[in-house]
């Protein structure tokens, strides 16, 4: 979706465009980027236009400066829209579990005097909200590229984003670890600490981190000049419309939701979609279901959806790839089944959660 | 409890005087998770598989979301001479007083039929090489196995040595 007009004589000027998203911290819905682009020469009138950070404008000011912006001709818009069976998918992807036991089988019980390791490597292509919000902007960038409009220079909000995330940080990233293998149940428990520990620090290390972020797209877009900074929204009028943009589009899609599930008694008052929304939490209390959880409107891979997990019925998931090298046929029966047990206790999301900051 | 040495069982496949035979072909489901429950549930009406218009190893890609994750499947048709069936405990009907108690009934009554399903994979799309599929080239085994040796084979089998 964006403005579909024949490419007006300005693109071909040099061009700004902000970039901003709407709908990341929502427990349920699509997340939304939205850009917005004009003439270099056009910004001071854009700077007249009123637009402010989308979330300090009231909704009816926000559909209606939306609406300038669509009959403004010197504007151009795009959006891209995500939607939440995808974030879902993507975050939840299948994990692989490999476990390499350097040695055979006679030694297990020397292990312990020996003090060799196994390697467990938990390899999680899931893939980080981060990502799937880089990715979306890169392929706005790329929309706008190809019709052929001359960006010069873009500007990215960059959330805060440390709280809501780190759990799902957490749950990506590929790790290794090495832990003794003599100590069956408890070596599990240990490696997985051991893991939270490790992407812990992962996290410290990149989120938050708006230079890395700019490195990556000036690489991707050398001939584009990249501002990614905190507050964007509020500081510069072009991502101030981007975020009009992204958000009014992100309520209207909400609004016009069509639910996929067909039961009975469900309803449309989402809420904000806020997990501390009251009306979010009493939709998704209601719209739970012991089976399939939420309808697919729902973020499962949220961690406000873990905690309704309990009062459902259990569903455990298959981590191993049949491609993969699993050596557990080398432990004793007794040894081995403790140790997957352990692993897919984590994987169904207890342990991060609870070590969620 | 006192179990019963030998204790038999049976299974009804005829429709027993009900009206119509049931037919699920197109609405068993094999997914590649536990569920850890057993009953009915209103699967219709939240799981809606869709087709992609796509075809891998011959197999048209059917997409669908469980629990957020996404799920790649197809639906096959059965062997040819192989038949799905939905049995329940018969728990209706005659039952002498001081016979077993419903749980320990062993008769088995069929509930429906079905000569299709679809089977899902998480993340990674239907093909050839799935276990589900191969395990199919089993029974090419177990008729070979099965299959009545007559004098003449083993004749041959003589001749040949």
């Amino acid at each position: 979706m964006g403005s579909e007009a024949p490419l007006p004589k300005w693109a071909s000027t040099p061009c700004i465009m902000g970039i901003d998203e709407a709908g990341r911290g929502p427990v349920l819905g699509p997340m939304v980027y939205g850009c917005l682009y004009c003439a270099r020469s056009y910004q001071k009138t854009l700077a007249t236009l009123n637009f402010a950070d989308s979330k300090t404008l009231k909704e009816e000011k926000r559909e209606e400066l939306f609406e300038n912006l669509k009959a403004d001709e010197s504007i151009g818009w795009s959006v891209d829209v995500i939607d939440p069976r995808e974030l879902s998918a993507k975050m939840l992807k299948k994990s692989v579990i490999q476990i390499v036991i350097s040695f055979s089988f006679s030694f297990v019980y020397f292990s312990f005097l020996l003090q060799d390791f196994t390697r467990l490597i938990i390899n999680r292509n899931k893939v980080n909200l981060n990502e799937i919000s880089h990715d979306s902007a890169i392929g706005l960038i790329n929309r706008v590229l190809n019709m052929g409009v001359l960006l010069t220079e873009i500007l990215l909000e960059y959330s805060d984003q440390s709280k809501g995330i780190t759990r799902f940080l957490i749950l990506s990233a590929a790790q290794e670890v090495r832990i003794p293998y003599f100590l069956s149940i408890s070596a599990a428990v240990i490696a997985i600490w051991r893991n939270l520990e490790i992407t812990l620090k992962v996290y410290l290390d990149t989120v938050g981190d708006a230079d890395k972020y700019r490195i990556k797209l000036s690489e991707r877009f050398p001939s584009i000049k990249f501002v990614v900074a905190k507050k964007a929204d509020s500081l510069y009028p072009v991502v101030s419309g981007a975020s009009i943009v992204a958000k009014v589009t992100r309520d209207r899609a909400l609004r016009e939701w069509v639910l996929e599930e067909t039961s009975e008694n469900m309803h449309r008052s989402f809420g904000s979609g806020y997990p501390g929304d009251p009306e979010t939490k009493a939709w998704l209390a209601h719209h739970k279901h012991s089976i399939f959880g939420f309808p697919t409107l729902v973020r499962f891979s949220w961690g406000t959806c873990t905690s309704y997990y309990k009062d459902m019925v259990e569903v455990l998931w298959y981590l191993l790839k049949h491609s993969n090298s699993i050596c557990f046929l080398t432990l004793p029966h007794n040894y081995a089944w403790p140790f997957l047990h352990n692993v897919y206790e984590v994987l169904r999301l207890k342990k991060p959660d609870r070590r969620s900051i | 409890m006192e179990e019963e040495k030998g204790a038999t069982g049976s299974i009804n496949l005829s429709l027993n005087g009900k009206e119509e035979e049931i037919n699920l072909s197109g609405q068993v489901h094999h997914l590649p998770c536990c569920i850890k429950f057993n009953g009915p549930c209103t699967v219709s009406q939240y799981f809606k598989p869709k087709l992609k218009g796509m075809q891998i190893d011959g197999l048209a890609v059917e997409e669908a979301h469980f629990r957020g994750r996404k799920l790649q499947g197809t639906t096959i048709s059965l062997p040819n001479g192989y038949a799905g069936f939905v049995l329940a405990k018969n728990n209706s009907g005659k039952r002498k007083a001081c016979d077993v108690s419903e749980g320990n009934s062993n008769d088995w009554e069929m509930k429906a039929k079905f000569d299709k399903l679809t089977y899902w994979n998480h993340d990674t799309p239907p093909s050839k090489d799935d276990p589900f599929l191969r395990s199919f080239h089993w029974f090419t085994v177990v008729e070979a196995l099965h299959k009545q040796v007559k004098p003449e084979d083993l004749a041959t089998i003589d001749a040949d040595q």
